[in-house]
């Protein structure tokens, strides 16, 4: 057995995490990636400049958040009277008319775990930047794992355009600053978690921590 | 080149970490395994993956049903109600002639529900069974049916941002029905449904029959 461990160590094999097919590890150059030859997902890939790029964007979402989250994404005008809400707004009214189930999964869907995403790919792109490794790594980028698919921005985007088009119909529309802010802030998001090289980090940080 | 598993080979994939591990000579391979990378604790198989699948997809079913029937969204104008259930909002929109959100609507609320809690049922009988396996086929939907599940979500946010911008007192308001609770339970179980399910049982289950068949042959 102790022959396996060996091979693990120094060939590195691979598996395909849906079918479980092993292979030896390829090497691969920036911007490369591999493919599995029984289920064709990808197995493991290289992005370009991972760490610089997922670093910006991650500041740069940070930074948009706070508009995003409590400027008026949009406001209606009728009969003389208008109202405009923010994402925020949304989760108060619901919490307001009861709906505490909703309200909770609403925050939790579009603003706890993006941000919350965006915050700790921010601090280990710090981390590997500057070079300040730590052990407890491990255990952070492990736990940012499990947020993987509770990330709504993009629906809650399409939910946007869809009420506006109910809206559009018998009251007068207007758009505000925060949908502006909104969008950029899903595009930093996105390239941010889209620009997380996982494969190099997790190298990385076993080379350092291994046992 | 053979293809060979991880199973196979006395190794597990640490599903967060993706890094192979070796299990000691002798170590049950549906034991809970620690990570020698992340130290993570993990099985090489999600253990009773299709039982918790099944589960939380009957779950889904029941709650897809007042989902439906009771009213998502009531409107009000000028003090007087008007409830709207998910299909005559659809509704609404193809009478206004705008199909293409009428679309979007429906697939994501009726048609990717449906076609998750559905899919799923057939995954679990087909792995269950071996019947008319086709891992390459089943894996690739399987990944489409993931990849679907959070856009259930937009009914559930259309309905919070209509009731937090449509608050004009009197003249008009928006308020959710009772029916939203029930479509987003509906959602959140599909999406564990769909987390619980291991593809790599499809692979399994084939590699099982081939292997037996193979057998008989000699």
């Amino acid at each position: 057995m102790d022959d396996l461990n060996k091979t693990i160590k120094d060939k590195s094999l691979i598996a395909c995490q849906l079918c479980d097919t092993v292979y030896d590890s390829p090497t691969l150059k920036q911007g490369q990636s591999a493919k599995c030859t029984r289920c064709g997902s990808t197995l493991a890939e290289r992005k370009v400049d991972s760490i610089d790029r997922s670093f910006y964007w991650s500041l740069a979402g940070i930074m948009l958040s706070v508009p995003a989250i409590l400027l008026p994404i949009m406001g209606v005008t009728l009969v003389g009277q208008y109202h405009h809400a923010s994402l925020l707004d949304c989760i108060l009214a619901l919490i307001e008319r009861g709906f505490f189930m909703i309200a909770t999964l609403v925050f939790l869907f579009t603003l706890a775990v993006p941000v919350v995403r965006l915050l700790g790919a921010f601090y280990i792109t710090y981390c590997f930047k500057y070079n300040r490794l730590k052990p407890s790594l491990l255990h952070f980028f492990r736990a940012y794992h499990h947020l993987d698919n509770w990330a709504m921005l993009n629906v809650f985007m399409l939910g946007i355009v869809v009420s506006m088009y109910k809206l559009l119909d018998d009251t007068e529309l207007s758009v505000n600053m925060g949908l502006f802010a909104f969008i950029l802030w899903l595009i930093c998001s996105t390239l941010a978690s889209s620009s997380l090289d996982q494969d190099y980090i997790w190298q990385k940080l076993e080379n350092e921590f291994a046992d | 080149m053979p293809i060979k598993t991880a199973k196979e080979s006395g190794l597990a994939l640490c599903p967060k970490c993706h890094k192979l591990n070796a299990l000691n000579d002798g170590a049950d391979i549906n034991a809970r395994i620690q990570c020698i990378r992340c130290h993570g604790l993990f099985y090489s198989r999600k253990p009773h993956s299709l039982q918790y699948t099944l589960a939380w997809n009957l779950a889904a079913l029941l709650a897809f049903i007042p989902a439906n029937l009771y009213p998502i969204m009531i409107l009000y104008s000028m003090g007087i109600g008007e409830p709207n259930t998910i299909l005559s909002g659809i509704g609404e929109f193809v009478d206004h002639g705008l199909y293409p959100i009428a679309i979007i609507i429906f697939t994501a609320s009726i048609i990717v529900p449906l076609l998750k809690i559905v899919g799923l049922f057939l995954l679990v009988y087909r792995v269950h069974t071996g019947v008319r396996l086709r891992p390459d086929k089943h894996s690739k939907f399987y990944h489409a049916l993931e990849f679907l599940g959070p856009w259930s979500m937009l009914d559930v946010f259309v309905v919070a941002l209509l009731v937090a911008v449509v608050e004009l007192g009197f003249v008009t308001s928006v308020a959710a029905g009772p029916a939203i609770n029930y479509f987003t339970l509906t959602v959140i179980f599909t999406m564990f449904a769909a987390s619980s399910f291991d593809p790599r049982l499809l692979w399994d289950k084939k590699q099982g029959s081939e292997n037996t068949k193979e057998e008989n042959d000699d």
